[in-house]
Parts: structure tokens; sequence; C-alpha cells
């Protein structure tokens, strides 16, 4: 069973003078446990399409199937519900909100799933604990570095075990050496099992993908695969 | 969620600090406004309301409609009228006459002619006669006596706690003692209430028998005639069953029926009831306490209180709309972690929760330091429990739920509503949060108020001005006047009282009259001119004063000459108006004519220009001066400039050694005659005072719109300064848009404040000519004060270099 698989997807923005068709009749599809690359060019698509696969946004025409269940035209309220039951976000800018602390933050997705306190206390501090991020807990996200910030965002997407990780430019904003810790953990969180869609400019950030998609003018160009995946 | 939703509210708004304090400051103000005028409100709105038989009682007052079709209000009810009632109409379980009246109260001495306490009635206080049953009707709380008899019997008298207290030390000592009533008539003390509350239409120090009124029918003008009452004879009655009032209303309207006719044959006096609870709000009818407040009037206030914190909540929407693009990313990360709309809209919701909570603490503040304040534009006393009443703490809670709501759903709901998509990327611009035009609108909104109000304060202080300097037609400069009391026993006494005054060396001249020339007081009667067969169709009001009148108050005949010296009617003096309505070509002709008034023929011997007599609100009266000793309660001492404080005192001295066992109160006429504007003057204040809290609270949104649009505009500020814009430039182009809102604003206060104040102007008989310069005035007083508040942030952002502008973008 794929866990996703759209059909013919369509996004396109309308401005009073100019209508731009940002996805064109993408038919993709990824299965359980796949580490996916997206790249292209800026203004391809990809982002979109990370957009659409996070029901952040919804297609203009065409299906987007999240475990065989059509989610693209669902109203806000279920694809709300779909996304905080199964989905996690890494944002190249972070996205971390600034009037939280660290242990805050993390904190976040489990009180929209109505988690109790003491299993999201035992949660969070366990996940900093790994994220060797436990001595800034009560730190403001300003108080962070780039790399740090980036790895409490890592944090808060999988402390709701979510099946899938969407990244977008998970690196952009950091430097290498930061950029690479991150990928490793992005890795490590793949052989645990869960599957992950990353879009980026980095052809080695993609090289810890097990695919790599390819956008041109909102399609899909090529599909390479990068190692096997078993 | 709701601890969590406290916190990053509260991290929020610190973070915020600016825009935090302008919106706390505006609602506290706000609030502040509302809780003050709520206090006034619900002060008048609590007038005669613990009565226990509140809804059951009324008095019967009169409507006088003349030939002409003009209607007059009277609370007059001649003596056959009551009489008819009590005898011919069902339904009322209990009804009591009372007259009012402000005489001196001694205690006399065991040794000595001379009492051992005396006390004046105040203006402020009215005392009564009353029957029995008016203990009764009113549930006045008894301390000692036989409530059920108390008032029966002449001499009879019941004090109020107070004045037990003044007169005998100890109210426990007052029961049976000795009083006497204006130093003639004895009175025994047959009881003792409490004093009576703030909030009731009665002030009286005491109660005498209705009896005593009728031992001294003439002293008191007590009269059983029909045509003979004044408006101090009232009744009271209380009915069966509060269900009755149309069928009641009927009956009374037909008492009188034969007996008010007038010469046309149609009825002149009808007479109705009015409910105890139109007493406090009537403006037609005076009533016994210390000041009456029409419903418009407090419906304006509430209006005025609402609309100032209605201003405060739009400033709160419109800084959360113009913030919220700084918080859409906020929003946005909430949207993608799984938040519902509901979730945000509590979180907000929570932000303006606090927000208000701080503020309704500030407001209280405010209004308990601006408590006295209130004293300018109301009659509420200072010592009410404020914040200890448990009315004014619901009051502030449901204005904290209802603040929250107004304030911060609209914005609250705005935000939910952004698309994640869009506010991760911070794609959300001022223009697209629908907010743009709403912002301009509800600035455009509150400066429509703040301009209207000033413009009101500005057409209220000039119309004030104008009557206060309106030529009165007397001299009121350096005038002493004093109340004397006037019987049998100190009639011989009065040519004395003048006679020594007049030997103080600073005394110009000394008056003795039944009134001054503005007092207020109206005596009239029908008239006959000359030997035309009929009365005239209008009453004549009169003026008792003597000899010296003339020079005491500067008013110079203009024709023929002053009155001459006489104890009763025998000489009058006329204004012009008397001559105009008699529809004479000159004063001349009225001269040595003969006028018939009260039964007494009179000889015109002069005619004066017209002068006020009551408020400059009402025209001229027609008006006749005559002699009458008897009638000389008031005098009135001319001074020279110069030592006034001994001049007061040697006055004093005469009038206690003449009038020993008298009372003086003495006051400058132009104090009193001020007092007659209390009313205006409060009005000024209020509209002055309102008016700077709107003008304050648009100011602070406004500050709050221009930071914000300085920092948003920060890059383009920037480019422009690269580009060659001067400082001038810069604040050009940031203040011109909300000075264009201004001008907006008062394009559209003008013709609403310039209609409701020609309609205010129109209460006046005597009024300014409508200032257009006030309109001017509030548009350049408010784009200055616009422009000001603006310009801070203009500066500052025109100022910051360019680099770090573009830098920081």
């Amino acid at each position: 069973m794929s866990m996703i698989r759209t059909d013919k997807l369509v996004k396109i923005y309308e401005t009073e003078d100019v209508e731009t068709t940002a996805l064109n009749e993408v038919d993709i599809s990824i299965e359980e446990g796949e580490f996916v690359a997206i790249m292209g060019p800026s203004g391809c698509g990809k982002s979109t399409l990370l957009n659409v696969l996070g029901m952040i946004d919804s297609p203009s025409s065409g299906d987007y199937f999240f475990l065989d269940q059509e989610v693209g035209h669902l109203p806000e309220r279920k694809r709300s519900n779909v996304r905080k039951h199964n989905l996690g976000f890494v944002f190249q800018s972070f996205n971390l909100i600034d009037e939280l602390t660290v242990f805050e933050n993390v904190e976040l997705p489990m009180l929209y799933t109505n988690t109790p306190s003491a299993e999201r206390k035992r949660r969070v501090e366990e996940l900093l604990e790994n994220m060797k991020m436990m001595h800034r807990r009560n730190h403001f996200p300003q108080q962070l570095s780039g790399g740090q910030q980036q790895r409490v965002a890592v944090a808060r997407a999988i402390v709701n075990n979510p099946k899938l990780i969407l990244a977008d430019e998970p690196t952009g904003n950091l430097d290498s050496s930061n950029g690479d810790d991150v990928m490793r953990l992005m890795a490590q969180l793949n052989e645990a099992g869960t599957t992950i869609v990353m879009v980026t400019h980095s052809q080695y950030c993609a090289e810890f993908a097990n695919r790599i998609i390819r956008m041109l003018d909102g399609q899909v160009v090529t599909e390479n695969v990068v190692r096997q995946f078993l | 969620m709701i601890f969590n939703n406290l916190k990053i509210a509260w991290r929020s708004l610190r973070r915020n600090k600016v825009y935090t304090g302008i919106n706390i400051i505006g609602l506290a103000i706000g609030i502040a406004a509302v809780l003050l005028i709520f206090r006034m409100l619900s002060f008048e709105l609590s007038f005669n309301k613990d009565f226990e038989n509140y809804d059951r009682i009324a008095r019967v007052v009169r409507q006088d409609v003349n030939a002409s079709g003009n209607r007059g209000y009277t609370t007059c009810l001649p003596q056959p009228a009551g009489d008819a009632i009590e005898s011919s109409i069902t339904g009322i379980e209990k009804l009591a006459r009372v007259k009012e009246l402000w005489p001196t109260l001694t205690v006399p001495s065991e040794n000595s002619n001379i009492p051992s306490k005396k006390f004046n009635v105040a203006d402020a206080e009215t005392a009564f006669f009353a029957e029995t049953p008016f203990l009764n009707i009113f549930d006045f709380e008894w301390i000692v006596g036989d409530q059920a008899h108390a008032l029966d019997a002449p001499g009879n008298i019941v004090l109020t706690k107070t004045w037990a207290v003044k007169c005998f030390e100890d109210w426990n000592q007052a029961l049976g003692k000795q009083l006497l009533l204006d130093n003639q008539i004895p009175l025994t003390v047959t009881g003792v209430m409490e004093d009576l509350p703030e909030n009731v239409d009665f002030v009286f120090p005491f109660l005498a028998s209705y009896e005593t009124l009728k031992a001294n029918p003439e002293d008191y003008f007590y009269s059983e005639g029909w045509h003979s009452c004044s408006s101090n004879d009232q009744m009271y009655i209380l009915l069966e069953d509060a269900g009755d009032w149309d069928l009641m209303q009927e009956a009374i309207a037909g008492i009188g029926a034969e007996e008010y006719v007038g010469r046309n044959g149609t009825r002149d006096h009808v007479h109705s009831l009015q409910p105890l609870s139109d007493l406090h709000f009537s403006e037609q009818w005076q009533n016994s306490g210390t000041h009456r407040i029409s419903k418009k009037r407090l419906s304006i206030l509430g209006a005025i209180g609402i609309l100032i914190l209605v201003m405060a909540c739009f400033n709160f929407i419109n800084l959360a709309t113009a913030q919220s693009t700084l918080r859409s990313k906020e929003v946005g990360v909430r949207k993608t972690l799984g938040s519902s709309k509901m979730q945000l809209t509590h979180q907000f919701l929570t932000e303006t929760g606090l927000i208000v909570a701080a503020a309704l603490i500030l407001g209280m503040v405010i209004s308990t330091f601006c408590l006295p304040l209130l004293q300018h534009i109301s009659e509420v006393p200072n010592e009410l429990p404020f914040l200890s009443d448990y009315r004014i703490i619901a009051f502030l809670l449901i204005t904290g739920v209802s603040v929250t709501l107004l304030a911060g759903l609209y914005p609250a709901l705005s935000m939910s509503r952004f698309r994640p998509v869009e506010a991760l990327k911070s794609n959300y611009s001022n223009s697209q949060l629908s907010g743009s035009r709403l912002r301009k609108s509800l600035v455009v909104f509150q400066f429509v108020i703040a301009q209207g109000l000033i413009i009101a304060a500005l057409i209220n202080i000039r119309q004030l001005d104008y009557i206060q300097k309106i030529d009165l037609g007397f001299s009121d400069d350096l005038v002493y006047t004093f109340g004397v009391q006037v019987d049998s026993a100190t009639l011989h006494r009065q040519s004395s009282l003048k006679n020594k005054l007049l030997q103080i060396p600073n005394i110009e001249a000394v008056s003795l009259s039944s009134d001054q020339p503005l007092s207020g007081n109206t005596w009239a009667t029908n008239f006959r001119y000359a030997s035309r067969p009929e009365d005239e169709q209008y009453a004549m009001t009169m003026k008792f004063c003597d000899e010296n009148y003339s020079e005491t108050y500067g008013i110079e005949p203009i024709a023929g000459r002053w009155l001459t010296a006489s104890d009763t009617m025998r000489e009058a003096v006329v204004n012009m108006t008397v001559v105009e309505r008699l529809g004479l070509d000159s004063p001349e002709d009225i001269l040595n004519q003969t006028v018939r008034v009260s039964g007494n023929d009179l000889k015109v011997v002069g005619v004066t220009e017209d002068f006020h007599t009551h408020s400059v609100r009402q025209a001229y009266k027609p008006l006749l001066m005559t002699t009458f000793k008897s009638y000389y309660w008031q005098a009135g001492v001319k001074m020279r400039p110069g030592d006034l404080k001994g001049t007061l005192s040697a006055i004093q001295q005469v009038f206690d050694e003449v009038l020993p066992e008298q009372v003086m109160d003495g006051q400058f006429l132009d104090e009193s005659i001020a007092e007659h504007y209390g009313d205006e003057e409060r009005l000024s204040a209020t509209t002055k005072g309102f008016g700077f809290l709107a003008i304050l609270v648009s100011c602070l949104g406004l500050f709050g719109l221009a930071t914000h649009a300085a920092t948003q505009r920060l890059k383009e500020i920037g480019v422009r300064k690269v580009l060659g814009a001067t400082i001038y430039h810069i604040v050009g182009l940031l203040s011109k848009d909300f000075l264009k809102l201004i001008f907006i604003a008062l394009l559209v206060a003008t013709p609403i404040a310039w209609y409701l104040m020609r309609n205010w102007l129109d209460n006046f008989v005597y009024r300014t000519d409508m200032p257009y310069g006030a309109f001017i005035i509030a548009g350049l007083l408010a784009m200055l004060v616009a422009f000001l508040t603006v310009s801070y942030q203009s500066i500052k952002a025109a100022t910051t270099s360019p680099i770090k502008s573009l830098r920081d973008e």
C-alpha cells in the first residue's frame, strides 16, 4: 500500500491578471518507509507539492490519496485532523514560536492532540535528551543557534510519532556542519521507520534519500533511485 | 490549554509593550468613563425606588392652558380640588396634602425672647406641612413617637434625626420638646425619624402638621378657593391597585370640570397624576428634592460613555488587525501543527481578556481618582459607596466580558481564518487582511465622535459665556442679599434694619423686597388695564419692592419715576413688555393709568426697560412692581468697593442686633444668579470632559497605528531616503494618510453637530449665533493633535539611517 499517491495533481494560482500553474498533472507514489527528496530549480513547484502533500494547501484539481484515503479535497477541519495525527513538518526557517520556550515548542503538537500532561512531559524530555537539547529546555528560540533551532524543530515534528515527515529545505538556513547534523538526524528517523519527503536544492542532502524526484515547470521530469529502498 | 493560552498571551503582550500599553490605557480610559457614568446613572435612576409603595404612589399635578393655547405646568392643587378627590374618587388607599415651606426653626429660650438656637431651612432643603397619611404613603424610617398620630394636631412637628440632634443635642431628648416656627408658632415634637436617604426627592428637615397650616392661614397663604393656589400646595396619593392608573387618570381629569372654565368657555386647568417614578425625571413639574434630571440627559450621558468605550474597543480592533500581519507566521505554524480555528480564536480572545482585565483594574483606579470630578457634572454625592457596591462589581464583570468580545472577537476570528500556507510565508499584507478599510472607517468614526464633542463643547462654552455676559438689565455688582422673616413682630423693625445698615460706611443703598430682580420666583395674577372691560388674556408677574429698589439694583425708569414709599399697594412701575403687550405706542402712554391687580387699583407711575427676572432660557414676562411691606422677605445691600470683609461683618452685626431671633443666610447677587446656570455649567463641563477623553482615546489609537505604519514602511522609507527624500517628505508621506481621515471625519461630524447643537441652542430664548468658527477650530484642533501624534513616529522613522532599515530587511 502506498502511503502517498497523487493522480493528475494540479495547482493553479490565480491573481487578477495572471494565472500560474504551479503543479501540472503530477503523478507520484511514495511507499511507507521511503526517504524521498524532491529537487528542481526555484519556482518549479516542489514546495507547492510539499504543501499539498502536507495538507496545508489543497489542489486545484486531481486527487491526493494519503493511506488510500482521498484527502486533497477534504474540508479544512478534517484535513487538520488527519494532519495533526499523522504528519510532522520541518521548515527551512524553523518556524518556532518566539513566545514559547524550547520545551513548550516541542510540546505544542501534543496539546492539539489532547495528550495528557504527564505523557507530554515524558515525551518532550525524552526527545530533548536525544537531541542533546535538554539543557536548553527553558530557553527561547532567539537564544539558540540556527542548528539548535532546527533540532528543536525536528523534535517538534516527531513528538507525536508521525507516519510522515515533510521537510522543506531543512538545511537551507544552516551552515554545513549543522546541516550535516540535521540530515543525519533525518536519516536516523527514516531508519527507524518514518517516511520522509524532503524538498531540497542540495545534491548533498538529496543523497541521504532513497529516491530523488526532479521537477521542472510544475511537472515531474525524472525519478532516480539513489539506493535501494528495502 | 487555558494555562498555555494565558502563558502565551502574557509573553506576547510583554513583547509588544507599546501595543499592549496603548490598548490597556485606551480601554482603561473608556472603562473609567463608563464606570463614572454608570455611577451617575445608577444614582439618578435609583431615585425613590426604595419606597415600598413606589409603583402605587403619585402626585396630583396640573396643566394650565391659556387662551392662546400655551401650556403651563404646576404642582399646585387648590384645597377644594383636593377635597373633591378625597370625597368622590374611589380606588385611593391614602392621600396626603402637603405644603412646601422654607421657614426658620428656633429653640426658645426659657429666660429671654432671643432663642437659644435658630436654624434656617436652606434653599437646598424643603420643609413640609403634611397630613398624617404622608407618613404611611412613604415608609420613612421611624425612630420614636406615635407615628399614627404624630401629625394629627395643630402644633405637631416631626424632626429628622439630624435636626433633632441640631436642636436638642440628643435625639432621644427631643420628644415633647418645644420649638418655634418662624419665631411665632409654637410646636411640640411628636416624633423623630431617620434622615432621608440621598436618593429620594424629599430633603425635608422636618414635617409640621397640616393642621398647623390651617390654624395660621394668613401667615402661610392657606386658602380654600378654587382659584387660589401655589405650586407649594401639593397632594400625594397611594392607589389601592397599581393597575388602576388609566381609570384613575380619567377620574382625576374630571375634577374641577365646572370650576376651571376660562373666559372663552374652555377648560383652562386639568389635573392629572404624576407617578412617583416620574418625579425625578419630569421636565414639566418641579419636585421637592435637590434636583431633577431628564431621561433624555441620562440617555445622552449613557450614550457618551458607551461611545468612548466603543472608541477604545475600536483602537483595540485597529491595532490587533494591524498587528496581525506580524502574527501570521505563528498562526501558520499553529495551524500546520493541528490547531483548529476555535483553538486559535480562544488563544487570541485570551490575550484580549488579559488586556481587558488589566484595563479594568486600571480603569477602576482612574475612576476612583476621578470621582471628585463628578461633582462638576452631576449631583452624585461623593460619599456614596463605589467599588464596594455590588452593582458596580456586576457592571464591571459584564463590561469585561462585553469588551473582550467586542474588541477581541473580530481580530481573533479574522486571524484564525488565515490559510496556513500564506500565513507561513507571511504573505498577508495589510490590504489583504480586509482590515485596512475597516481600520480607516473606525478611525473616521472615532474622530467624528471626538470632533463632534469638541464642537459641542465649544458651542456650549460660547453660549454659557453669552448668557453670563448678557445684559440682565440691572446691576448685580457688589449687591449682597439675604432673607428677612416678616411677621407682625418684625414688621416694625424693617425701617430700623434699613437705617442701621445705611450707617455702615461702605454701604450705598439698601432695599427690601419680595425678591431680587432675577430670582426665578413667579408671582402671577390676572390684571385689567385702565377702563378695558375685561382682564388681559395673559398673567401679570409681580414683584413687591420698596422705594430704594431702583438705586440698589440699578433699575432706572425710562419714563415717569420710581415708586414712593408706602406700606401697601398704591403705585406701580411696569416693564416695557407690559407696554408692548397692551399695544401702546410709547411708555409714556401708560403713565398715570390705572391697572387692577388682586382687587387693587394701582396708578402706573413709571416704566422700566425689560430686565431678566428668570433664567435667560425664558423670554421677558410682563412685570409689575409695587410696594407691599408685608411681603418684604429679602434685603439687598449695595456696597461700595473696598473692605468687603469688614462690611459683611458689619452687616451681620446689624442683623443680629435688629433681628436677633433670625438667622442670616447671605449671598452676593452675582453668585445667586450664577446658580441659575448650574445646569448649563454642568452640561458644559460634561462636553468638555468627555470631549477631551474622546480625543485622547482617538489619539492613542492613532499613535498605535502610526507606530505600526512606520514599522511596516521602514524599507520604503529607507529606499526613498536613499533616492533623496528629505525628512519633510517622509513626515508628509506618513502623516498625509492619517490627516486625510481626520478631515473626512470633520466633514461627517460638522452637519451632525450643527443639527444637534442648533436644536440645543433653540432651548434658549437668548442665544448666541451659531459660532461657525467652532467647526473650524474643532477641525484644526483635531488635525493638530493628530499631526503631533503621528509626527512623533514619522520623525522617528524619517531620521532612522536608511542603511539600518534596508539591512534589517
